[in-house]
């Protein structure tokens, strides 16, 4: 389990990858986040954390079409492996667990 | 979104982004920026965007993102190897950790020998930089010429610098100083002050001497006005307030109006105080205007900012012409010597302070890099020699394709690791000996000297990666040479071409170190000369004692030396105004020549008693000595030295009765035998002796072999009689041999060195000579197995060496033999040049050599053949 930790940011990342199904490449990642989240994502670190999980095998990417605005240079669309759906639930469920399992009490009345 | 397409992103960025980039990513980040910055150009702000553009770029900027090292290309293509490289490295080291103690030794101690000495020149060349002024500090030294010779004077006249100042527009200050020896006396402490200086009031302007206490400008004005520095301040005011106190020296009150730091140690002439100039001129107007033959005084002038002193040269004839009358002596030409180079420079006649040597710089520049070279020299014999061991990993290395550059930088970082272990080693050494090292060159050597620490730092750093990179760049070209299919064949035979080489730095190390040894033999036969030449005079057993010219001793001399001489043990006692090794006063006096006329001439005077020549036991070649019975001796009688007349091209019996007049007229009534009156390192120069009632220095002759005590008793006899005059004596052989400190210094210092060279050369031919047995165990093993002996054995692994050290000795002899001869001209008597002192030396290096190499390659020659044998 441990060697299977995400990051807060990567899981936000994957997340999002996973949201965006086949339109997950960098420009659209980070916009979506920014507008789901209302926080800065800056591009360096979005990169950085896509090809660490890209390398952990947890997502993949292929390039899609040629486009003029971008200059001609290609998209990177990226999506979830099956291992990397795999975690995201796994994380997912840790979390569920994890909150179940608090004491009524320890919720402030409100 | 096509609307706006020229707008372009920053290019500079752009590129920095591609350059920087990992390739397999590089397309479609790259898109990704392109998008938005199109995007943001859409909503209008362009300076913006661009900004937004490049502040993206340098947040990519990151590990992750950055192309990963160990992909191929030209910058980063070894990267990875380098922890591999290291891992080995430390390996081998290791794993012959007895080899590497050897290089790591020999180049600690080389580095920590040349940091000292370096330290030591630097500190020696730094002489008088310390002035803000300093380079336009310049001081006036005289060149004269009389009739018979040229004189190089370091004193100018009292009239020179205000004329300098008044002539030369380029001149901005000027000030004369004149030492003074003063008795400074104060409720019970009394002593001698003997580095007193009278100086101009400008000296505080023109030189960076720090006032502590007191006003630079009025400080030195009125007449009696002293300047104490602060070591003297101490000495005789303790913690009371010493300015506007007064302080007696000899008979004078001065009154205290200023305190200044100490000189500090790296100047050419060091004082404990400063007395006002006007002291003295107040009664010598006359002298101070127009005494223009009177070198009595060291002048230093301030030439203006961006004024050329070639300019102030080129006027100097006319100066000359125009201000100073002919006198049978004139002046030939005024030099101006930099400030900086006075400390260095030859020394002229009358020098004030200490001199340091040029060629003892030189000579310790030179022993010093000899020292790195022989422990550089150390590491490449060891690394070529035991390349051998390394060569299955170069072979593998280059079958998996490194490169050859590769393993050239593979072997260079090794020898810089070796280098930097070892100079980690020589900071502790020179920071162990420095104390040491400041007691054998006899100087402070504060650190205050050098420069700003990271210069230092820089420059050492430096130094270890020049000797990582000479030590190691043979070796590493050798080593990376091999060719992998060479290396994996059986015989390795043929790829240790480099033996030659490796023979030529094994000579080159013994030929260094014959020289030393053949050199410090030398240069201690040459002062062994200078300590027991004829001087003319016998030094031994004499005693001076400083009087300056205390009334009450001028008065009774006769009466005190008659005291004196009741002592037992004191054979002769004597007074006179200068005693030899120190110095002789210089005057204009005119001499009858042979077709009578009067001719002019400076010559040196020593004025003293009826006693000076018995004291001293000087001898006579015609006339005779002053006597007592003859009263008009006392004012009106000469003798002259053998020197004079031979200038005059008399006979001693011809100078007899020649016509002398001078401070008071008179005739010549002896000539003395030469006797050097000065140093071994000037000529003897013309000397008269005149007789004076004043007394500057009271010499006593002593006898008998318990000096010490006889001494003592002169002590009590000396404290009866004139009890408020400090016994301050001192040896006048001792006095005299200190005129020879820094060639003593020399042989010490080359002694030392010599040792140490012995010591790394030796360290070296230890490994070597490890390694060739190393080798050989089998070959030795056989041939005794077919009977070899073991000094045949011996012989046949020392034989090789043996012919180098024959080699390099043929080498030394004439290198010495020419360096010691150039060093000897510095002496007026040169030591003959004895080859028995190169055999001596080669002797010397070859028994070390010898022994060093028969250590291990007896223990090899006694080993049981089956033992090296077995191993298979």
């Amino acid at each position: 389990m441990n060697r299977h930790q995400l990051g807060e940011f990567e899981e936000i990342v994957m997340l999002t990858v996973g949201i965006l199904y086949k339109e997950a490449y960098g420009v659209a990642i980070i916009d979506e986040i920014e507008a789901r989240q209302n926080r800065k994502v800056s591009i360096g670190a979005l990169q950085t954390v896509l090809r660490r999980l890209e390398d952990k095998g947890y997502l993949t990417s292929e390039f899609g079409e040629a486009t003029n605005v971008r200059g001609g240079k290609r998209k990177r669309y990226f999506s979830l492996t099956s291992l990397g759906s795999r975690i995201l639930r796994e994380t997912q469920e840790q979390r569920v667990e994890m909150f179940k399992a608090i004491p009524r009490m320890a919720f402030p009345k409100p | 979104m096509n609307s706006i397409p020229h707008i372009q992103p920053p290019k500079f960025f752009l590129r920095f982004f591609r350059w920087f980039c990992d390739p397999a990513i590089v397309e479609d980040i790259e898109g990704d920026l392109t998008e938005m910055f199109a995007r943001e150009i859409d909503d209008g702000n362009i300076t913006k965007a661009k900004i937004q553009f490049s502040v993206r770029i340098l947040g990519l900027f990151r590990p992750g993102i950055v192309k990963k090292i160990g992909c191929p290309s030209l910058f980063n293509h070894s990267s990875p190897m380098f922890k591999n490289y290291f891992i080995t490295s430390v390996r081998s080291l290791v794993r012959s950790a007895g080899f590497s103690t050897i290089n790591i030794v020999g180049l600690a101690v080389g580095l920590a020998t040349f940091s000292l000495i370096a330290f030591y020149v630097y500190s020696e060349l730094s002489f008088d930089r310390y002035h803000v002024k300093a380079d336009r500090i310049f001081r006036i030294v005289e060149n004269l010429r009389t009739e018979n010779e040229e004189l190089f004077q370091s004193t100018s006249s009292p009239p020179m610098g205000p004329r300098f100042l008044k002539d030369f527009p380029e001149v901005e200050n000027y000030v004369r100083l004149q030492q003074w020896s003063l008795l400074a006396q104060r409720n019970d402490i009394s002593s001698y002050e003997r580095e007193s200086y009278i100086a101009d009031s400008t000296v505080f302007d023109i030189f960076s001497f720090n006032l502590v206490k007191g006003d630079k400008k009025t400080a030195l004005r009125e007449p009696f006005s002293i300047v104490l520095t602060e070591s003297m301040a101490k000495k005789y005011f303790g913690n009371e307030e010493p300015v506007g106190q007064t302080l007696k020296m000899d008979y004078d009150n001065y009154k205290v109006t200023g305190v200044m730091e100490d000189v500090p140690e790296n100047s050419h002439f060091r004082f404990s105080n400063l007395i006002s100039f006007s002291t003295w001129s107040r009664n010598n107007k006359d002298n101070e205007d127009r005494a223009w033959f009177w070198n009595g005084f060291h002048t230093y002038v301030l030439v203006r900012e961006g004024a050329s002193v070639d300019n102030v040269r080129a006027k100097m004839k006319d100066f000359l012409k125009r201000n100073v009358e002919k006198g049978g002596m004139y002046y030939e030409d005024l030099p101006l010597q930099p400030l900086s180079s006075i400390y260095m420079a030859a020394p002229r006649s009358w020098e004030n302070g200490t001199r340091g040597s040029m060629n003892n710089i030189y000579i310790l520049s030179i022993i010093a890099v000899f020292i790195l070279l022989i422990a550089c020299f150390n590491y490449i014999n060891l690394a070529t020699a035991r390349a051998s061991r390394r060569l299955k990993e170069v072979g593998l290395r280059k079958t998996l394709g490194a490169l050859r550059r590769m393993l050239i930088a593979q072997f260079l970082g090794e020898s810089l690791i070796i280098t930097l272990v070892a100079s980690i080693l020589a900071v502790g050494l020179v920071w162990i000996s420095l104390p040491s090292f400041r007691g054998l060159v006899e100087s402070q050597l504060s650190f205050s000297v050098l420069p700003n620490v990271w210069y230092v730092a820089g420059i050492m750093i430096g130094l270890v990666l020049l000797i990582g990179l000479l030590a190691g760049a043979y070796p590493a070209y050798i080593i990376s040479q091999f060719q992998p299919v060479q290396i994996f064949r059986s015989s390795t035979k043929g790829i240790f071409g480099h033996n030659g080489m490796r023979k030529v730095l094994v000579s080159m190390q013994f030929i260094i170190s014959i020289m030393l040894v053949a050199g410090t033999l030398l240069v201690y036969d040459q002062l062994d000369v200078v300590r027991n030449q004829d001087l003319g005079f016998t030094k031994k057993g004499v005693i001076v004692v400083p009087t300056n010219g205390d009334t009450a001793i001028v008065n009774y001399l006769d009466a005190v030396k008659n005291e004196l001489k009741r002592i037992p043990g004191v054979v002769h006692a004597s007074g006179s105004t200068s005693t030899p090794g120190q110095s002789a006063g210089n005057n204009y006096t005119e001499i009858e020549m042979t077709d009578g006329k009067m001719s002019p001439t400076n010559i040196n005077f020593i004025y003293a008693d009826h006693d000076f020549l018995s004291t001293y036991e000087i001898k006579l070649l015609a006339g005779r000595d002053f006597q007592r019975d003859v009263k008009s001796d006392d004012t009106t009688a000469y003798l002259i030295n053998e020197t004079a007349i031979k200038d005059f091209g008399w006979t001693p019996e011809q100078a007899l009765g020649k016509k002398v007049r001078g401070r008071q007229g008179g005739k010549i009534i002896g000539v003395m035998k030469d006797f050097n009156y000065r140093s071994l390192h000037t000529k003897v120069e013309p000397l008269m002796v005149a007789m004076t009632t004043y007394v500057g220095r009271m010499s006593i002759r002593l006898e008998g072999t318990d000096l010490p005590t006889t001494i003592a008793n002169v002590k009590t006899k000396w404290n009866e009689l004139i009890p408020y005059l400090p016994f301050d004596y001192s040896f006048v052989d001792v006095e005299f041999d200190r005129q020879y400190k820094a060639d003593q210094q020399l042989g010490k210092v080359a002694g030392v060195f010599t040792g140490l060279s012995m010591f790394i050369g030796c360290l070296g031919l230890l490994g070597l000579t490890a390694f060739v047995v190393e080798r050989r165990t089998k070959e030795i093993g056989i041939r005794k197995v077919l009977g070899a002996s073991i000094p045949s054995v011996v012989l046949l692994i020392t034989r090789e060496f043996i012919w180098l050290i024959v080699i390099a000795l043929a080498i030394a002899t004439p290198l010495t033999w020419y360096f010691i001869t150039r060093w000897e001209q510095n002496f007026t008597l040169q030591a003959v040049i004895n080859p028995l002192r190169f055999v001596m030396a080669g002797t010397v290096v070859f028994l070390i050599a010898w022994l060093t190499i028969s250590v291990l390659s007896i223990r090899a020659a006694n080993a049981n053949p089956t033992k090296s044998l077995r191993m298979e």
